[in-house]
């Protein structure tokens, strides 16, 4: 059997999966280290198929309840909304549609056969170790897990604090990876419990994915004595419960995400005065803004520009720390090279002093070992092949990449799990793991930008900050699903646009007459580019040559389920049959509860509806046709509804000449009303006037 | 490019009521780009026709197919297995591709979905206007880029005639006389003193009247020829 080049056998693949592999992918896609297809899945959102779009996230993303509440999300930072108003709300939309797939998530949960043969040790079970897990497993390995903690997910169970990621979610996720028959082996700390070289010899390959579980301590005066805490080992007293001993006055040394979890932490356990020390100012701070936000929300001090020098004690007790004004950060070069000015110090008092510099990994197990650790004590490894310098033993995740996200800890584990897999079946690794970098689409040009109307970003509600402080319970309240709904809408469908047959464009310039956009370049073929398309699907229904097709949807879908959707009509029927094409793209049709008469089908924008749909409707049976657009102006796209009535007039005039009244075909509008859903209004209407008009017979 | 347009539903429904499988097959070039016969028409008159044969209680498969030109064989070659599946081709293509397919389907009908009309230009969107006639014997060069084989409705060489109106003809006010705007443009050319020139009696045995025309260019011929002689010695030998 070939090994496969994706990065996970999955049997959900969006529509538009394969094309959208051949062109440039959207900056939010591009972003994610793992990948996701974004646009795919807060395009399901829109739609509503929310389990759907649960099945993409989780296609390449095993930690997704968690990074629906935990992740940086670069594909926000990317996203091409950000030049018009604000990012598109992914990480929010993410955490809906995940939170509506629950009972969907654990009823598909099962054992997956073991149909390899061949055995695969993992020590660690943080973001990168379950992911390989996840993945080899499903390729039909029999994989276990060594653990040194009691519960598996690393850093994610023993240091992120519970305020940030409740561990009830972290557990949907885990749940995920080890019903798939993995098994695990926890209180396992390899090097205490067994000797690397009993699990080489045990399993057939090794992965190392032990992160960085070190926390690193500073060569200043004073360090060493009580009242000053290492950053892991208080992250996971926390973490399990167990109360570290503080005193009236925490410093926190660092200004990194991981001291941010430090200090907030240390307020949630009822200490009032917290404070925070880094050598960066504001701008340079590493931490993200949102936890530098959230933490002085929190009345957190952060002193900017400090470098710590000495501890300063009384006796045993800690007074505070003695600080030098720090001058520059970076060198030219953006290297990290501190300067100070040591004619200016304070001293900044404290009775608890929490260092919170970085990290690095606990590589005492790999002593005598066949895997090599380099002079400045990493792992020796080649990223081409996630090897490390023992034939069998790969590696994975910050153990060798270094700090960073747990999503980039995920695209790490996947790169490991391929190369394992591909050396199991005696296939060579090096050049076919998945390449990182992905040719993206350009930001939007201004021209198109001052096209887009500007709507606000759904916020999400946080409890007050005097609240959440009292507790270490998750703060962040969810998405309704109106809000979630007028979220995904605002996405503008980067990559999932309009893409043209060359075999069938003659060059006839329809599609550049009819782009609001200007998307189109016409030479020998049209082209049409992606960094200008708003996916709005207007050209498509248009195409005379019918050769436009579009990445994120089947042009022909609408008419090829029409039939089914109609279903037989009844010849004694009372009421007519109606078709009501709704536009979708508002949270307008939440609730929406049309007479059984009504075969509502539901479509992005009426842009979108060809007439070829219409026709199909009363080819299928249908007494009449409702396209029915948003109303109060709301349109996302521009310039659609001259061109939509044209559609309508010219299936009015075709069912003209098989004498069928026009009236049964109407373009409605679903303006708001102080009660009754406007969609359910319009509809309502239409079905009376075409009773009027009479049921068609011997259609 | 070729201008057409869709024949009335009545009219193709008459042509395809007795057969059983009808292939609406589209042409994606000229009469593509005016809207008249590609791929997206050729579906919307299949469903027409369905719609119709419901209506008539007749039961008959339609369906819809198109290729990027009808007239060369080379398009259409590729899907002629399929083409012959059906009882009847009703080709949306012009005229031409109506002929040039009918030859090539044997006992297979094949008949036509649109009126071939003119050799036009995209004036506007969704406007289409003759501006040739295909007469043989270009003469532009001499009429200011305005053809009166076209354009004029008597096609007169050595024009306006009384008729002519503030610029219209006399056949309607919406019809532009083509010898007013020729004079108009030799004007603007600076050249109007060639308005003065008689243009003598058209030989028009290059146009229609000289009967079928056919144009075979000996240069590509005589290679061509010479290969397929090759390939029949070839196959004589084996």
């Amino acid at each position: 059997m070939a090994p496969e080049t994706t990065c996970t056998p999955t049997e959900y693949r969006p529509y538009g999966a394969e094309i959208k592999e051949t062109r440039p992918y959207s900056p939010c896609r591009a972003a994610c280290p793992a990948h996701t297809d974004v646009q795919a899945y807060v395009g399901l959102i829109a739609q509503g198929k929310y389990t759907e779009a649960f099945e993409v996230i989780t296609s390449v993303n095993p930690i997704a309840s968690v990074c629906s509440m935990i992740c940086h999300h670069p594909c926000e930072q990317s996203c091409r909304r950000c030049g018009v108003d604000e990012p598109l709300a992914v990480r929010h939309l993410k955490r809906f549609a995940i939170e509506k797939s629950r009972d969907y998530r654990r009823a598909k949960r099962k054992l997956v056969q073991k149909t390899k043969g061949k055995s695969i040790g993992i020590v660690g079970s943080g973001p990168s170790g379950l992911t390989a897990a996840r993945d080899l497993a499903n390729l039909g390995y029999n994989v276990t897990i060594y653990e040194r903690h009691p519960v598996l997910g690393g850093m994610l169970a023993s240091a992120i604090p519970p305020y940030r990621l409740p561990r009830e979610v972290l557990k949907e996720d885990i749940d995920d990876v080890v019903t798939k028959g993995i098994e695990v082996k926890t209180n396992f700390e390899v090097g205490r419990d067994a000797k690397l070289d009993d699990l080489m010899k045990k399993h057939d390959a090794v992965l190392i994915a032990i992160g960085l579980s070190l926390s690193r301590s500073l060569n200043i005066p004073g360090v060493d004595g009580p009242g000053v805490l290492l950053a892991i080992p208080f992250l996971e007293d926390v973490a399990f419960g167990r109360k570290p001993e503080l005193g009236e006055k925490v410093l926190v040394i660092g200004g990194g995400n991981v001291a941010m979890d430090v200090a907030r932490s240390a307020r949630r356990l009822g200490v009032q005065n917290v404070e925070m020390v880094c050598l960066e100012n504001e701008q340079e701070i590493p931490a993200w803004k949102w936890e530098v936000d959230e933490a002085v929300e929190e009345a957190i001090k952060i002193n900017y520009r400090w470098g710590p020098k000495a501890i300063k004690r009384e006796g045993d007790m800690v007074k505070g720390l003695e600080v030098t004004k720090v001058l520059s950060v970076f060198d030219a070069n953006k290297r990290f090279a501190p300067t100070f000015d040591n004619n200016v110090t304070t001293l900044l008092e404290a009775d608890t002093i929490i260092i919170t510099i970085g990290q690095m990994s606990n590589l005492s197990f790999l002593k005598d070992s066949a895997v090599k650790v380099d002079e400045r004590g990493r792992v020796e490894w080649n990223p081409a092949t996630q090897m490390s310098s023992a034939r069998n033993v790969f590696v994975a995740g910050e153990v060798v990449t270094g700090p960073g996200s747990a999503i980039a800890a995920v695209a790490n584990g996947h790169r490991s799990a391929i190369a394992m897999h591909l050396f199991l079946q005696g296939e060579s690794i090096e050049g076919k793991l998945p390449v990182q970098e992905k040719d993206t689409i350009a930001q939007m040009p201004s021209e198109v930008v001052e096209k887009i109307s500007k709507e606000q970003r759904m916020t999400v509600r946080h409890l007050a900050p005097e609240v959440r402080v009292k507790t270490m319970d998750h703060f962040e309240e969810g998405y309704t699903e109106k809000e979630a709904l007028e979220e995904a809408g605002r996405c503008r469908g980067c990559g999932g646009g309009a893409v043209v047959d060359q075999k069938k464009c003659m060059a006839c310039l329809t599609c550049l007459r009819v782009c609001p956009y200007g998307a189109p370049v016409v030479e020998a073929f049209s082209t049409i580019r992606p960094e200008y398309c708003q996916a709005c699907g207007l050209c498509a229904p248009e195409c005379p040559a019918q050769a436009i097709s579009m990445v994120s949807y089947d042009v022909r879908e609408i008419r090829n389920t029409l039939p089914a959707v109609i279903g037989t009509v009844d010849p004694r029927r009372q009421e007519p049959v109606i078709v009501a094409l709704l536009c979708t793209h508002h949270a307008g049709l939440l609730g929406l509860d049309l007479p059984k008469n009504v075969c509502s089908v539901p479509v992005h924008c009426t842009s979108r509806i060809d007439i070829l749909d219409m026709l199909k409707a009363f080819e299928s049976g249908a007494d009449g046709v409702a396209v029915v657009r948003c109303g109060d102006g709301k349109c996302k796209y521009k310039d659609i509804a001259p061109r939509v009535n044209a559609r309508v007039k010219r299936v009015q005039d075709l069912l003209g000449m098989l004498k069928i009244e026009p009236g049964r075909v109407e373009i409605l509008s679903a303006t708001s009303t102080n009660g009754d859903n406007p969609y359910l209004l319009a509809c309502a209407d239409f079905s009376e006037r075409v009773k009027k008009i009479g049921l068609r017979v011997g259609r | 490019m070729i201008v057409g347009s869709q024949k009335p539903i009545e009219e193709i429904w008459n042509m395809v009521k007795d057969f059983k499988k009808v292939l609406v097959f589209g042409c994606n070039t000229c009469v593509a780009i005016c809207h008249a016969g590609g791929e997206k028409e050729a579906e919307t008159i299949a469903s027409l026709i369905k719609m119709k044969a419901s209506q008539e209680g007749k039961s008959m498969v339609v369906n819809n197919m198109g290729v990027m030109r009808h007239c060369e064989p080379e398009y259409f070659e590729p899907v002629m297995d399929e083409v012959k599946k059906y009882d009847l081709v009703l080709s949306t293509a012009c005229g031409v591709g109506v002929n040039f397919l009918s030859d090539r389907t044997g006992t297979i009908p094949v008949y036509p979905g649109i009126n071939t009309s003119f050799y036009g230009a995209v004036e506007a969107p969704g406007v289409f206007k003759e501006l040739c006639a295909g007469c043989g014997n270009c003469i532009l060069h001499m009429t200011g880029g305005i053809c009166p084989v076209a354009r004029c409705a008597k096609t007169l060489m050595n024009g306006p005639c009384g008729g002519t109106n503030k610029g219209k003809c006399e056949i309607s006010k919406d019809v532009d006389c083509a010898w007013y705007l020729i004079v108009e443009s030799i004007k603007a050319l600076s050249t109007l003193d060639k308005h003065s020139e008689v243009i003598p009696p058209r030989n028009w045995s290059t146009s229609r009247d000289g009967g079928p025309r056919r144009i075979s260019l000996e240069h590509i011929r005589e290679y061509e020829e010479k290969e397929a002689a090759k390939t029949e010695t070839a196959g004589g030998k084996k």
